[in-house]
Order: C-alpha cells, then sequence, then structure tokens
C-alpha cells in the first residue's frame, strides 16, 4: 500500500511530501510519543499520530518511515509542511481518529495480503 | 522606611550566556524556498522570549506603599509595577490596584497588601509564538518573565513582541537575499562522507532540534548505507540531540566517520547528570509538561542510544557538562583506513 492509498483509505489527502512516492507501508506505527517511536526497528513504518509538530516529521525521517498521518483534521503548522517537503516525507492529513485510522489500515492490509 | 528601599531596584540585563549567544545567531530562519509567510512562522517558533522582553525594569518590594507605586507609574508612564525581593517575584501592583487603592482609600498602604498575587508568567527560554498565545488567551498587556531558576528576569508586552518581530523580519529578509552558499561539503559528494561534522544545539530550542540527526541521516543515505544501520546511527544522533536541547545548557553534536567506525559525540556544558546508572534506565526524566507535550521526555533517550550502539561511554561532571559517545561498527570497506579531515562547522 503506497500513500496515495493510505490517504484514499483514511479519506484524506497528501498535504506535503512526495504524493506519487512508490514506498510500501512496511509497518505501521500509531503513537504521540516520539521517544516511543525511536524505539521501533522497521522499514518502511506508516506513522499515525495526533500530534501536529515539526518534531514527528524529524522523527519520521530519522526511522526511516514511508510516511505520516495526522488525525482529526488537526491544522498542521506551516512549519511541519516545510519540514515534511525538506526531509521527503508524505504528510497525510485525515479527518479519521486514530483508532479508526488504525481499523481501516488494517483492514485494507488484510486485504491487500489475502488478495 | 530608608532610602536604600525607597528607590526602586533596577534589575540589571543578565550577562548573556553561550547558549543566549548562539540562539541569537539561529534565530536568523533559513527557510525551505525562502517565503515570507514561513519567515515569520519560523521567527515565532525561533525567537524566545528573552530576546524581546524588556530586561531593564522597575521593580518595588511588598515594604514598598502603594502610593509609591502610582508615583513610579506616572513618572515612568508605565501601567504595571512587579513587587520582587532578591529577584523572587511575590506579585504585581497594576493601574486597577491603584485605581482600587484611591477609591477604597489604602493608597498609603504596603504593597504587600494589595498587589495581585495571582500571577501568568512566562518562561525566557519559551518562543514567542507561546507568548502571543498568552496575550490572546488571557488579555493581560504584560507578563512578567522568569529564568529557569524562577528568577525575575525582565518584562514583556504585546508591544516589544511587534517590535522585535519587525526588526528581526528586516533582518532575516536581508539574510535570506544575500544568502551565502554552505561551506560543508553537500551530502552526496563522495567526500562528504569523512568530513567531520559538528552542529551546535541549543538549549529549549525543539524547533530545530533533530536538524542535525536529520543531515546525518540525510548523509547515510546518500552513500547507500545499510538501512538498518543508518537506522540505528540517526536514532542515537536523534536521541542525543534531544536531550541536549531539553536537559543543558546547549552544546553541540559532532559525527565523523573513520577507522571502520562511525562515531556520533553529544558534548553539552551543563548543568551535568547526578546519577548517571539512574539516568541511562528507561523512563527515568526530568522533563516538564511543555517538553512532554512535543512527544518527548519519556526519559528513554539514553537508554535507546545506549540499545543501538554497539559501544556507549558517558562521562559527566556537575557543573561542568555531560559527554556522550555512541560508536557503531561498519562492514569492512566502508570507511575503513580513512582519516578524518579537519572539523568542518555546520550550523544545525
Amino acid at each position: 500500500m503506497n500513500i496515495s492509498k493510505v490517504a484514499e483509505t483514511l479519506e484524506g489527502s497528501v498535504v506535503a511530501g512526495d504524493s506519487a512516492s512508490g514506498r510500501e507501508v512496511g509497518a505501521v506505527v500509531a503513537s504521540d510519543l516520539m521517544s516511543d517511536v525511536l524505539l521501533v526497528d522497521a522499514d518502511e513504518m506508516l506513522l499515525l499520530s495526533s500530534l501536529a509538530s515539526d518534531q514527528v516529521v524529524r522523527t519520521a525521517h530519522v526511522v526511516g518511515a514511508m510516511g505520516v498521518v495526522i488525525h482529526d483534521s488537526k491544522p498542521l503548522p506551516a512549519s511541519m509542511l516545510a519540514v515534511s517537503e525538506q526531509l521527503g516525507i508524505p504528510l497525510v492529513s485525515s479527518p479519521l481518529s486514530k483508532y479508526e485510522s488504525c481499523v481501516r489500515i488494517h483492514q485494507a492490509l488484510e486485504s491487500e495480503k489475502n488478495g | 522606611m530608608d532610602e536604600r528601599q525607597r528607590q526602586p531596584a533596577i534589575l540589571p540585563p543578565p550577562h548573556p550566556s553561550d547558549d543566549e549567544v548562539i540562539d541569537r545567531h539561529t534565530a536568523i530562519p533559513t527557510t525551505v524556498g525562502g517565503e515570507s509567510p514561513l519567515v515569520i512562522m519560523e521567527l515565532l517558533q525561533r525567537m524566545k522570549v528573552r530576546d524581546v522582553m524588556r530586561k531593564e525594569i522597575t521593580v518595588l518590594s511588598r515594604r514598598d506603599t502603594m502610593s509609591r507605586a502610582q508615583e513610579l507609574m506616572r513618572k515612568n508612564h508605565i501601567s504595571g509595577i512587579p513587587i520582587a525581593e532578591n529577584g523572587r517575584l511575590y506579585g504585581i501592583v497594576s493601574v486597577d490596584d491603584i485605581i482600587r487603592a484611591l477609591t477604597g482609600g489604602w493608597i498609603d498602604d504596603l504593597c504587600a497588601k494589595h498587589m495581585s498575587t495571582h500571577l501568568i508568567v512566562l518562561e525566557a527560554d519559551m518562543p514567542i509564538a507561546f507568548a502571543l498565545r498568552y496575550f490572546e488567551n488571557y488579555k493581560y498587556n504584560r507578563f512578567p518573565v522568569l529564568d529557569r531558576h524562577h528568577q525575575l528576569v525582565g518584562l514583556i508586552s504585546q508591544r516589544d513582541v511587534t517590535r522585535a518581530l519587525l526588526y528581526e523580519l528586516t533582518v532575516a529578509i536581508n539574510r535570506l537575499e544575500s544568502k551565502a552558499a554552505p561551506d560543508n561539503p553537500a551530502p552526496d559528494d563522495p567526500a562528504a562522507l569523512y568530513a567531520c561534522r559538528e552542529y551546535p544545539v541549543v538549549h529549549n530550542d525543539l524547533e530545530n532540534a533533530g536538524k542535525a540527526a536529520n543531515d546525518i541521516k540525510r548523509l547515510l543515505r546518500e552513500h547507500k548505507f545499510d538501512t538498518r544501520l543508518a537506522r540505528r546511527i540517526a536514532v542515537a544522533a536523534y536521541e542525543l540531540e534531544i536531550n541536549i536541547c531539553i536537559h543543558s545548557f546547549g552544546g553541540s553534536l559532532t559525527f565523523m566517520i573513520a577507522d571502520g567506525k562511525a562515531t556520533v559525540v553529544a558534548k553539552d556544558t551543563g548543568p551535568g547528570i547526578p546519577d548517571i546508572v539512574w539516568a541511562c534506565q528507561d523512563g527515568t526524566s526530568t522533563a516538564n509538561d511543555w517538553i512532554r507535550s512535543l512527544g518527548f521526555g519519556a526519559g528513554m533517550g539514553l537508554a535507546n542510544s545506549k540499545r543501538v550502539s554497539d559501544r556507549f561511554d558517558i562521562v559527566s561532571v556537575m557543573g561542568k557538562g555531560t559527554t556522550v559517545t555512541c560508536q557503531f561498527n561498519l562492514p569492512a570497506g566502508t570507511g575503513a583506513d580513512t582519516a578524518a579531515p579537519p572539523p568542518a562547522r555546520q550550523g544545525a
């Protein structure tokens, strides 16, 4: 599942970064605590968070994440969009809650796996 | 009351510390694309309350009278006077308090009796964006500013913010227009991998924290490092950079590759760690709520840096500072037998 498909699944849109990135979701982490995200050793992580700050994108870049999703249509600071563009991390804004997003992503990944 | 007590105290401007000097320097924004709205956003984040506040302020003690406060307000054209002793803030006497004292007949009472003691204060290290939010939320004309030791160091008003922003904006635009080329080799330059890079890290400058780790990660990716190894190095660099930012008075992060090893060194100027064993345990932290609201301060930084490193060393001296070294063994042929050239400094 690439970032465009993630945005579509979560009824959102890619608001910064490369929306045509061909990178596929390798793992999913949902957290507002960046300290926790830094503990995860997984390739091509999709990071789901309710925290709309530059540091979420910086953390995503450090751990090699393929994209970031911010929930509940939270307003995104201009600096966050700029960091996202600069580091090449696609940023998705979704109106769904974090719980609903996790469920939808899980279902979509399972569906891909099965068929 | 003797004459000395009657004289309003003028707080001397605090001697600028090293981190203040660095922060002034980094207050000049470097934006993506150099678009003016971004410049303003970055200024609001990068400029701190201490850059804007008035440091020379009129202060009275609790033993001064309300009439003395009234006299100073009239003479100095100010609308509020902090009541403080030896730097400790006890209250504020505002114009409203004076009006009440005049109508109530207690203008000759001591300030201690009628000053406002329910105070909202700002911290000197907070970004200007926070200050603007306070002005909007609390509808006060001014806020007292405290330093990290809870000492009164100044006052800030909306007018101070506007004036400073206009000045910094002019400087920033001039700087952007004449932006010089970076003095470090670009990440995709073959020589860049072996250049020793040093990044200044400023206390509480969380808006910029992580830039060093991002630069290191980009460098490793450009040079096709193994994904997992690059992640381990970047995670250590990021954790240490954030640690310097939130727990120390400021310092630097250095990255180098030589003799088959990649090394990240985080060095700060204090205050030092009293119990290193405790600090290296998971979940131990002294971070405040502001840091936690930004997703950090869970107390896993040192432990995680150690976990991802092949070798981890930490030396801390109280009052002097802490140096943390994380080393990573590189696969044969990567960086082996290569001596690093002299350090090239790079702004974070």
